[in-house]
């Protein structure tokens, strides 16, 4: 199944996009789609202590499983105001 | 979530905000307490001198979270209306970045609620904030929301 997946702040520049269209295992939690997303870019793995994830616009745990057209945003601590 | 008040307004917005309209915006006969808070760009962080800012969102997450705001302020405080509006984009200094008003019967319901609102903001709206000064720029320090509890691994997997 993909999923859409969603990067903030220092995480889009670490990255390189905004936003990208990832294939996971059916029932893959997001701790997993990170795991996948962060093979490519190392430097995004270390950020996993310091981000959390949302999943279809709600803060979710990382052992959220997902579904087929979940939109995941990974997000570095909030600053607005 | 329950249904937004219509007399509400939450916002992100690219242009100036209209802080004067936004605090006659909540006023009515019925109350007595108009509170606002204006959070707007300061010329310095951390000893720099600052040139600029630019805030960026997830726009339709952050306004879930505003709107969620607005509704728990609602059953908490008991205020009458409320507005939230944050800016994104480039922010000069001095310009306003998040401006809050509540109106409520009374003044101690308005300075809680908008202090709460400010506060709560802070915390868990996905808004993030880029600091520009002479020799560079970085992405200011900011606060990990609050998550739902992490599912016990020792729970066999529904597969």
């Amino acid at each position: 199944m993909t999923v859409k997946v969603l990067y903030f702040g220092r995480l889009k520049e670490l990255s390189g996009t905004s936003e990208e269209i990832v294939e996971v295992p059916d029932g893959a939690l997001i701790e997993e789609l990170f795991a996948r997303c962060s093979t490519a870019r190392p430097e995004l793995g270390k950020f996993r202590a310091s981000l959390v994830a949302a999943r279809n616009r709600e803060f979710a745990a990382w052992s959220t499983p997902l579904i087929a057209g979940d939109e995941v945003g990974f997000l570095p601590p909030v600053s607005g105001g | 979530m329950p249904a937004p008040h219509s007399e509400d307004r939450i916002e992100v917005t690219r242009a100036a905000i209209p802080n004067a309209e936004l605090a006659r915006q909540v006023r009515t006969d019925e109350d007595g307490a108009i509170a606002t808070f204006d959070g707007c760009v300061r010329n310095q962080s951390h000893g720099r001198k600052t040139l600029y800012l630019e805030y960026e969102a997830y726009e339709a997450m952050a306004l879930a979270k505003m709107q969620a705001i607005a509704a728990q302020i609602h059953a908490n405080y008991g205020i009458r209306r409320v507005a939230i509006v944050h800016r994104l984009g480039r922010l000069e200094i001095g310009e306003t970045s998040v401006f809050i008003a509540v109106s409520a019967a009374h003044r101690a319901a308005a300075l809680d609620a908008c202090r709460y609102a400010i506060d709560t903001l802070k915390k868990t709206v996905p808004i993030w904030k880029k600091e520009f000064f002479a020799d560079g720029a970085v992405w200011a320090d900011g606060e990990l929301p609050p998550v739902p509890a992490e599912t016990p691994t020792a729970e066999p997997a529904s597969n």
